[in-house]
Parts: C-alpha cells; structure tokens; sequence
C-alpha cells in the first residue's frame, strides 16, 4: 500500500505514538483488504463505548492513547453508552457509573463529541458521494443505502485510528465498483409495517452473504421503515448496503432470490422467544435511536393513556432529537414512559435492573436481546408494543 | 519429512523463540481469553484451560468482536500476552489487537504444520517461521 511522505512520517513516529500506532493499524489493514492508499474521510463514528459491552480490557488502550496527545482530527462522533444520566443512571452501582464515566472522559479527551447515538445522521446529514469511517452496522448500511454517503463497516478501533489520522485504507465499498448489487431480490410480499421491514432485512442478512442486493417490490417505503431494514440486514449479514427501487438495464448476470410473504411471516416468529402467556418487563422502542417523525407518531399513539403497573416503557433517542421534540416528549413521559438518551435496551443494564422479557418493533434488538441481555424477546409493531404497556 | 521452516507474511515485526501453543480452532479474543491470567476460557476449544502467556500462539485466524483487539492490549500490559501469534490467514481483530500490544505476528502459514510443545523461532520481519525443536511424543 502506498503512503505519502507525511503518512510514512507519521508511521515512523515524527507525530507521536497516538499518531504512529494508528497510521499502523490503518496500514495494515489496508495492505490486509488490497488497498492501494489512505483516503481523505469526512467523519468517523466510533463504537465501542459502552461499559457493560466492552468490559474493562480497552480502558488502558483508550487511556495511553488520549495521554499520548490522540485528537480526532475530523469530525468524530460516538455511539451509546451503558446508561443516561437521568434515569437508568441512577440505579446503577458507583463502579459501573465510574468506570463509564472513565470511557466518555478518554473519548471526549480525544475529541470526539459526546453524541451518544447510533443514528448520528440525525444531528448532521452527510454528504452524499462523502467517505466516511463509520462503526455502527446500522448506520452504515443507512448511510450507504439511504443517504448515499459511503463507508466501510468499522470496528471499534479502526473507527478510532480513522478519527485521529482523518483518513481511512480505500478499500471495500470506498470504490465504485464493489458498491455494483450482486443479487436481485424480488419481493412478492406487501409489507406492512417497521417489523416486517425488520424481518426481511434480518432474513436476507442469513442468505445474501457478501453479496450487495438490489430489492425490487419495496413498498412503504419511509426513511423510518429503511432504518429497520438496515439495522436488520446488518445485524445478521455482511452486507453493509443495498439499493431499492427501478433495476437498471446495464444489470448484469447476478443471482436472483425471490422472496415470499412465508419467508417474512416465519422470520417475524422466530423473534419472538417468549411464551404466548408470558407479559414483557419492558417495552423498548428506539433501536436503532427514534427519529423526530417517531417520537411524535409514538406521542400520538399514546394519546392520553397511562403506563400499566409492572412494566417499563423505554423510548430511546439521541440528546439532539429529544430536545427538538421537546413537546412530544413532554406528552409521552406524562404516560409515565421514559424518553432516555445516550443508551439503548441492548447496551444497557437490564439484567441488573431485573428485566426478564423485552418487548420491541425493532428486529436488531429482538435477535441480540436473548444473548446480551438474557431475556426473552416480543417482537410486535409499534401499535402492539404500546397497547401491552399503556391502559386503555 | 515435515518442513522444518515455513515462510509466512510478516504482519507485526519482531523476533523471538518459544514454545508453541497450537489451536486447529478460531480464537475470539473477547469472552474466549480471560484478561485476568492469560488462560482460555471458551468451552469446548480445543485449548480452553491453557495460558497464552510466553506462547507461540497458533491458530487458524481469530473471530468475533473487534473489541477482542483490546484485550491482547490488555493482556500485554499485564504481561500475559503470547510473545508471538501465527495464523493462516490474519484477520482484522487479531492484526490490530498485535499491533497496539507490539506482538510479534506471521500469517499464511500452515498452522497444522506445528504442534503444541514444539520450540519455535518466529522471524516476524522476514516472515518465516523455524521449528527448532519436535516435542517428543
């Protein structure tokens, strides 16, 4: 892999070790996926930033790095952490809430913002055509499918190498030609709702493989229902786009996978692990984070109805959509619903605040939930989720 | 006769010589290797029981969260790291976790070639691998 005269400079340790030993780690996996050279990135968005999903093995690295002078040197955005300051905060032990703490400190010591979302493009839309280093799944599937922008599916510290040298290996969907679809899926099923976008997106993450799909007979198509889809697809898949819409002529010889409504009926079920008989703990909408038009459809769904005894109801959103939806949520939390930022269901304590059966419309949450969490999954639309939580 | 030197990509540089610890398994570094003493926990490996500390760590490729990367950064710190890794094919977690931890790293190499107790010279700048010594069966 070539490297310009300052980028050896830097690999040769002339910028300091924070600077050195990430030039490294973008070099070798460069020279690792047959890239040529480092690419100019607009934004990274790292993850890896909750306590109860990392443990305690990366707070030395984190903490050598920002004490080595480590400073993003383009814009540098992170996914949730285990709990909000609010809510979920204050039931957690001072180990927990320290240790935390701890891993924001060394991430905002290195620039980067305290967003705290797993939908960063709320708070900026990228740039379409823009190369970015981004390691949320969800979010990369998003932006290359729905927005246009382009970016790899990080890890945890190749996000953060790409922070602070600003630049990424251009390999993978950075060019043109590997973002070409490799399967036609037909679908012969209607789908309804955010859950059966969830569920086919889970389904083809299982069939596809490496191969980019371009989905015909999409319909309902909202930005909303696609962010179900991308999270879903990422979730169980290596795909890290797709397209939608009208197939072009230049289309050539690609695998065709038709897709029926039995395909989506039975992958809706088996994200449900619960029994028929049993009522969920909690029930979590917000994975990935709510968009504005979420939070109020959820606010006018609620109407005027009260929260039952015996569950929680968690919508979880970034602090930047909470504060533009101020009224709805001022509506919502008088159902005695949470709104709670900076932290989701999946990368939250719910095993230590006692949850045992999760509720949710989102697919991604509903297939993790049975590992991370412990807990039984109810996976149900909106509509459904609100009616087992509200009276009336 | 097996060979007795085997040539590999150079992934980490560095030089050593010790006893293997040779896997025919994936390792996942996150929740597979206790960060506390070096030892491997996932049930049902072919290693699990064994330390990785001071090793020559064999082992098809890694597998699982990047956050694995992280804990060979943790394990060297507290000096219970392998003193090498070979793999036949390198993969993300274990190239960055061998980077950030400074240890010595070979891939393309025949890992089935090495047996666990063999005395092994890694070159890890030239890219091969010498073993120096069979261990008695």
């Amino acid at each position: 892999m070539y490297l310009t005269e300052e980028e050896e400079r830097i690999y040769e340790g002339e910028l300091g070790w924070a600077n050195q030993i990430c030039m490294k780690i973008l070099a070798r996996l460069g020279e690792l996926f047959n890239a040529t050279k480092l690419i100019p990135i607009s934004w990274a968005h790292g993850s890896g930033v909750s306590y109860k999903t990392l443990g305690d093995a990366p707070i030395a690295f984190l903490e050598a790095l920002a004490s080595a002078g480590g400073k993003a040197k383009v814009k540098a955005t992170l996914n949730p952490q285990s709990f909000d300051s609010e809510y979920i905060g204050r039931n957690v032990g001072k180990s927990i809430r320290q240790k935390q703490l701890n891993v924001l400190a060394q991430f905002e010591k290195m620039g980067f913002t305290e967003s705290l979302s797993c939908t960063p493009y709320y708070l900026e839309r990228p740039k379409k055509g823009s190369h970015m280093a981004w390691a949320e799944s969800s979010a990369v599937v998003y932006a290359n499918s729905v927005l246009g922008a382009w970016t790899n599916r990080e890890g945890g510290p190749s996000a953060l190498a790409a922070a602070i040298v600003g630049k990424t290996p251009n390999h993978g969907i950075h060019k043109a030609e590997n973002r070409q679809p490799k399967a036609l899926v037909k679908l012969e099923a209607k789908l309804k709702n955010e859950i059966e976008f969830g569920a086919l997106g889970a389904y083809l993450g299982t069939i596809l493989e490496d191969k980019i799909p371009i989905i015909q007979g999409l319909s309902n198509v909202s930005n909303d229902n696609l962010k179900q889809l991308c999270a879903a697809i990422a979730t169980t898949g290596m795909v890290n786009m797709f397209h939608f819409g009208n197939v072009s002529k230049k289309l050539g010889a690609v695998e065709k996978v038709s897709i029926e409504a039995r395909n989506i009926k039975h992958t809706v079920e088996s994200l449900t692990t619960a029994s028929k008989s049993k009522n969920p703990d909690l029930v979590f909408l917000g994975c990935p984070h709510c968009s504005l038009s979420e939070i109020k459809q959820i606010a006018n769904q609620i109407g005027d109805r009260k929260i039952r005894s015996g569950v929680k109801c968690w919508i979880c959103t970034s602090r930047y959509i909470r504060e533009k939806a101020k009224g709805h949520v001022e509506k919502i939390e008088k159902s005695g619903c949470h709104v709670i930022t900076d932290t989701c269901a999946v990368v939250t304590w719910t095993e230590q605040l006692g949850i045992k059966v999760i509720m949710t419309n989102s697919a991604k949450t509903a297939h993790y939930a049975p590992t991370l969490n412990k807990a039984e999954t109810i996976f149900a639309p909106l509509k459904e989720c609100l009616k087992a939580a509200l009276k009336g | 006769m097996p060979k007795t030197k085997l040539k590999g990509r150079a992934i980490v540089e560095g030089r050593c010589k010790a006893e293997a610890l040779v896997s025919a398994k994936p390792i996942s570094f996150l929740g597979g290797v206790d960060p506390a003493d070096g030892k491997i926990i996932e049930k049902g490996h072919d290693l699990c029981g064994e330390c990785v500390k001071d090793k020559i760590l064999c082992f098809p490729h890694g597998h699982g969260s990047t956050v694995g990367s992280y804990v060979l950064y943790s394990l060297a710190k507290k000096h219970l790291a392998p003193k090498a890794i070979i793999n036949q094919k390198a993969d993300p977690v274990v190239v960055v976790g061998a980077i950030i931890a400074n240890i010595p790293m070979i891939d393309q190499i025949d890992t089935t070639q090495l047996k666990t107790g063999d005395v092994v010279e890694v070159d890890a700048c030239d890219g091969f691998v010498k073993i120096l010594k069979r261990k008695v069966s």
